[in-house]
């Protein structure tokens, strides 16, 4: 079996960025671990689930998809190819994996996106099966597990204590990162650590049942009560996708971009007249729960939850999906609508 | 927790059950979080808890229709929260008779008040906060810089960013209907999440904040990236409070800073 020394793990991204990837990796940044693109001299950390997803690198949080040009009354339209360079998502976890599923789907529903399926194609994941998990992990509750390699193209797995990872190819992708990091990998043996234990925080499927009947409940007053309106969850969810489209234009040309979007913000459903369907904060929540446990499972038999638990990790008012699934589950079997 | 905790307890009881409150927006504890507690039943009050994990600026929550609709209400506040109300009450955003003050410091219970009592308590024994130390030796490094040094530290800053406009979300100064960053007839401010569209956000942001940041830490707290926003704010606090004589937040009857004149202000921006 393939092995790599845990002191090793940078190695490994400087060797697979001479190979020509882009490597997004578990970067130290100041206090904090950041998923984003390796460079010499940074510090990986795979002890630390990083506080920023993986899809930036699928779904850029803001990307040019057009351009134009006008003079006087002539107008131009200007093709814009997806920027995709090979890249590898290193380290990640198995629920930035799990994440591909939902953002696949929805981005090959009714209309195949080319600039998501652009990077998705160039795009390699390198899993690291957890061998530790916080208070605010949740990924059995929601179908997933910490060992888990759907949507991996090869998994490192912790071994003999931490000491080093198993690297194991699971497709000819990840085959070529085991041919592309040769020069740091060994031949070799070693025990692979047990799986972290995650205790099941809620149990999706009567979230899902409840949610059926719950649009008009009057528990989702009660359920946003804290939420401050931002977008925090949202952009560092690995399985929220909801863009704008906006145009940024000088007096001769101009590009139309894609930015990330949040259903938690006002603005996100407001009118241009003025009138906002979603008018107060519970129906923004109400939203957020539904269409990761009921719209979406209707729509492709799947979550569009992973249970990395972020943004119960980030919300300093304790709005999360882990909380507010557990509040609708006891809701559930109180009987209340 | 604060050792009187049961008096913070108590005194939001007794204000619902006099009906002179239909809320009290305070902490409650839960697993290692402190969270926002709502309390609307004498009931309830046994839930609030009060330490200096409490970092939360629950002066926000006043902008949110669903709390204000809850009004007359009181909160645990403990003295950069009072500031925030006297800025809110500077700015026409709550009156006498809004909101109670259930007063509160590392060191516990301090009765309750109404506005004009808070402003008397902040001025007496809140006069000077000292800011602190780590962050006026990273401000000091800053300073020490060149232009393009501090150009480039704060690119790096600020590259993180997504937009998910937290900072501004935990802000109980930033209480526009409609924020500048999402005026697009014409549009402003860039809102792509990138390095120009970045910078001008948080410069921007800061700006608007000049004589009325208080200082709370809630925007840098609630920044999922890190950034360090507090660095801007101590800064531009800072600068006013040298420019005008002006501390932001004691004041309840203040002109804003940058929206007043007066016949004694230094001259040194206009050159």
């Amino acid at each position: 079996m393939k092995t790599l020394e845990a002191t090793k793990l940078a190695d490994l991204a400087a060797a697979l960025t001479a190979a020509g990837y882009r490597v997004i990796a578990p970067c130290q940044r100041g206090d904090q671990v950041h998923l984003e693109c390796y460079q010499a001299g940074k510090t990986l950390r795979a002890d630390v689930i990083p506080v920023n997803s993986a899809k930036d690198a699928l779904f850029p949080r803001s990307e040019v998809i057009g351009r134009y040009r006008f003079e006087g009354n002539e107008f131009e339209t200007v093709p814009v190819a997806p920027q995709a360079g090979k890249t590898v998502l290193l380290a990640v976890r198995p629920c930035d994996a799990a994440a591909l599923a939902p953002l696949d789907a929805v981005f090959n529903w009714d209309y195949k996106d080319e600039f998501y399926n652009a990077h998705r194609d160039a795009t390699t994941v390198v899993a690291l099966a957890c061998t530790a998990a916080d208070d605010q992990c949740f990924c059995t509750s929601v179908g997933g597990s910490p060992d888990s390699t759907a949507n991996a193209d090869a998994v490192l797995r912790p071994a003999d204590g931490g000491k080093r990872f198993i690297l194991e190819s699971l497709t000819d992708k990840g085959q070529a990162i085991a041919a592309a990091g040769q020069a740091v990998l060994t031949e070799g043996q070693a025990q692979a650590d047990p799986p972290a234990q995650v205790a099941p925080a809620f149990d999706s499927a009567a979230v899902t049942a409840w949610a059926k009947d719950g649009f008009d409940s009057p528990l989702w007053k009660e359920l946003s009560l804290a939420c401050m309106g931002c977008g925090a969850c949202a952009y560092t969810c690995p399985t929220c996708h909801c863009f704008d489209i906006q145009d940024e234009a000088t007096r001769r040309e101009g590009v139309r971009l894609r930015n990330w979007d949040a259903c938690g913000f006002g603005l996100f459903t407001k009118h241009a007249g003025g009138h906002n369907p979603r008018h107060d904060q519970a129906s923004r929540w109400r939203q957020r729960v539904m269409h990761k446990f009921a719209y979406f499972p209707e729509r492709f038999e799947m979550l569009a939850c992973t249970g990395c638990g972020r943004c119960g990790r980030l919300c300093g008012n304790g709005m999360s999906i882990r909380e507010v699934c557990s509040q609708i589950e006891q809701a559930a079997q109180a009987g209340v609508k | 927790m604060v050792a009187n905790i049961n008096e913070i307890q108590s005194a939001a009881a007794a204000l619902l059950n006099e009906g002179k409150v239909k809320l009290v927006l305070g902490y409650r504890v839960r697993g290692n979080d402190r969270v926002p507690a709502f309390v609307t039943q004498a009931d309830q009050v046994g839930c609030l808890a009060y330490d200096s994990a409490c970092t939360q600026n629950l002066a926000a929550y006043l902008r949110k229709g669903e709390v204000r609709s809850r009004m007359p209400l009181a909160v645990v506040a403990r003295p950069e929260v009072m500031r925030s109300l006297m800025l809110l009450t500077a700015e026409s955003q709550i009156a006498e008779g809004q909101v109670t003050v259930l007063a509160v410091d590392e060191q516990g219970f301090h009765g309750v008040l109404d506005l004009a009592g808070t402003a008397k308590l902040l001025n007496e024994q809140y006069a000077r906060i000292a800011p602190d130390s780590s962050l006026m030796e990273q401000l000091a490094k800053i300073e020490a810089m060149t232009p393009q040094e501090r150009s480039a530290f704060w690119s790096e800053q600020f590259e993180p960013c997504t937009r998910c406009y937290a900072c501004r979300a935990a802000c109980p100064g930033c209480f526009c209907e409609r924020c500048i960053v999402e005026m697009n007839t014409p549009q402003w401010i860039s809102t792509a999440a990138e390095s120009h569209g970045n910078f001008a956000w948080h410069m921007i942001r800061a700006f608007h904040q000049a004589g009325r940041c208080v200082e709370c830490g809630a925007c840098q707290d609630a920044c999922p990236q890190g950034i360090p926003l507090m660095l801007l704010n101590h800064f531009i606090a800072r600068e006013v409070e040298r420019e005008f004589d002006a501390r932001n937040g004691y004041d309840p009857q203040a002109e804003p800073v940058i929206g007043s004149w007066k016949q004694d202000d230094k001259q040194e921006y206009i050159r």
